[in-house]
């Protein structure tokens, strides 16, 4: 394809690298919306975007953060979210480096909001085959940031998290910050005071081929690292399975083409946004006939 | 597009779509989840479920119903969602329906349409006593496959036959007969599904399916 015209996604600051990824000195070659991209590394915390192949040559705005990499191809571009827990000290921050996912970013950020898979797609660890039922949960657009929120989301775990030492029932909260980042908060095992926060920054190469960020702020004292990320990894090469095995891959917003029951709550509220302010880039009943 | 939308075409052989499974196929560009119960006829289902897209051919059966793999929703035999694991309590609406082809067992092959399904599939002759030969998926056009289909030296005393616009019929003789019917998966490539019928039929499968492998040659250097 070549590059997107829309300009509500071209207004949005979306993960190119993360941080670490490329040698001080060295380059790394992608893609965002269509457009073929470099981003140099040009210091510790220094990087350089720019724009190459078709019109002439030009530097795009970066910023750092969230262990990633986040430049945009927009003139007035949304804020990158704030989330607070990224400075608390005791937290473990990482990033689990890139997935590719063959798919429009919304499947990605829906599957992340959806609780109801969880019993079927990962069996003994996120849900129980015979507790499948998602309670009532409520759906909120804080107008004030512009973000869609799922409040009062739990659901019974066998295995939440590494940390974890048994079943529990798992509070939830859901954040979608942007059409191309979602994240969650989601009770601790062992301090019922304080969340893990996981987030999910998607870069989208083109309408159906994204790469997928996960930054996360833990609280979780004894696993390593590697054990951490190798955990969230492994439950996200699951939903990969299943992205790229839903028809169509660009996302449906007419509420007749695919049938949501009250579980998608989130999702209703996630496509109403997204109608609402008009996206193009990847929905299906915007492409060109 | 080679076939017609209205047309019946063999999409699979019988014996291949087991007993409570379900299976991928594509006609026309359209994907579609064949799948049989774990008793009773094969479906034919637009490989989409109604939830939220996942493909239908990825889902597993219980009794006579189909599980959509992603949430775990139940569609009945007769499209109707049945079940829906995160609501137990809740009768699914009946807006809530997987979307259905006209399917039928003829010949040892399932056949559908992706029209109405008004005039059923073709008719050459009683239904009894055809097996099963084999399947074959060429990357080709399904022309091209009917071109080389038609050509093709099956042995001596075979004589081949047109009988509609993509069916065509090996004879070798009175005790054996071979039906070939060409599937249009798209554009480049096509499925071949092989049935025959008489009294060597079953002692000549195996020599059979030997032969329509060096026709897969043949179509593929067309
Ligand atoms: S997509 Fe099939 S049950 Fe949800
Ligand atoms: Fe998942």
């Amino acid at each position: 394809m070549t590059v997107t015209t829309d300009p509500v996604a071209l207004n949005e600051w979306v993960p190119c690298a993360w941080h670490g990824q490329i040698a001080i000195g060295a380059a790394l070659d992608t893609m965002i919306f269509g457009q073929d991209i470099r981003v140099e590394r040009t210091g510790d915390q220094d990087y350089r975007v720019t724009t190459f192949g078709g019109d002439s040559p030009r530097e795009l705005p970066v910023q750092t953060r969230y262990t990633c990499v986040f430049t945009t191809l927009g003139d007035d571009p949304r804020a990158l979210p704030e989330i607070p827990e990224f400075d608390e000290a005791d937290r473990r921050i990482t990033g689990c480096g890139r997935v590719g996912v063959n798919t429009s970013p919304y499947r990605i950020v829906e599957n992340f909001l959806d609780m109801a898979h969880f019993s079927f797609i990962h069996t003994d660890i996120l849900g129980a085959a015979d507790q499948t039922e998602v309670l009532s949960y409520r759906t909120e657009h804080r107008k004030d940031v512009d973000e869609i929120w799922a409040i009062d989301c739990t659901f019974y775990q066998p295995a939440a998290s590494k940390a974890a030492a048994g079943g529990q029932l798992t509070k939830y909260l859901y954040r979608v910050m942007s059409p191309f980042s979602v994240m969650l908060y989601k009770n601790v095992a062992t301090d019922p005071s304080r969340n893990d926060a996981i987030c999910v920054f998607i870069q989208p190469r083109r309408e159906t081929e994204c790469l997928a960020y996960m930054p996360m702020a833990i609280v979780d004292e004894q696993s390593t690292i590697a054990d951490i990320i190798d955990f969230q990894q492994s439950i996200f090469l699951q939903d990969r399975v299943i992205l790229e095995n839903q028809r169509p891959a660009l996302l449906p917003l007419d509420p007749t083409y695919e049938l949501p029951t009250r579980a998608d709550a989130s999702s209703i509220a996630y496509r109403r946004w997204l109608k609402a302010m008009n996206i193009r880039f990847g929905i299906l009943e915007k492409q060109a006939a | 597009m080679s076939v017609a939308q209205g047309r019946w075409t063999g999409v699979a052989l019988d014996h291949q779509i087991q007993p409570a499974s379900s299976n991928p196929v594509v006609l026309n560009g359209q994907a579609l989840a064949v799948w049989r119960g774990e008793d009773g006829p094969v479906r034919v289902w637009e490989d989409r479920c109604p939830h939220r897209g996942m493909r239908l051919s990825f889902g597993f059966v219980r009794g006579n119903t189909l599980r959509c793999i992603y949430h775990g929703w139940a569609y009945g035999a007769d499209g109707q969602c049945a079940e829906i694991p995160a609501h137990p309590a809740l009768a699914p609406p009946k807006t809530i329906c997987a979307n259905s082809y006209p399917a039928e067992t003829r010949y040892g092959i399932v056949w559908t349409t992706l029209g109405d399904g008004a005039s059923g599939p073709p008719d050459l002759g009683p239904d009894e006593g055809w097996e099963g030969v084999r399947s074959l998926f060429v990357a080709a056009s399904a022309e091209a496959a009917l071109t080389a289909l038609a050509r093709f030296d099956f042995g001596a005393g075979a004589t081949t036959r047109m009988l509609a616009g993509d069916i065509v019929e090996v004879s070798f003789g009175p005790e054996l007969r071979m039906l070939v019917v060409v599937q249009a998966m798209d554009d480049e490539r096509a499925a071949l599904h092989a049935a025959a019928k008489g009294a060597r039929a079953t002692e000549e499968r195996a020599a059979l399916a030997k032969r329509l492998e060096r026709l897969r040659a043949d179509i593929e250097q067309a």
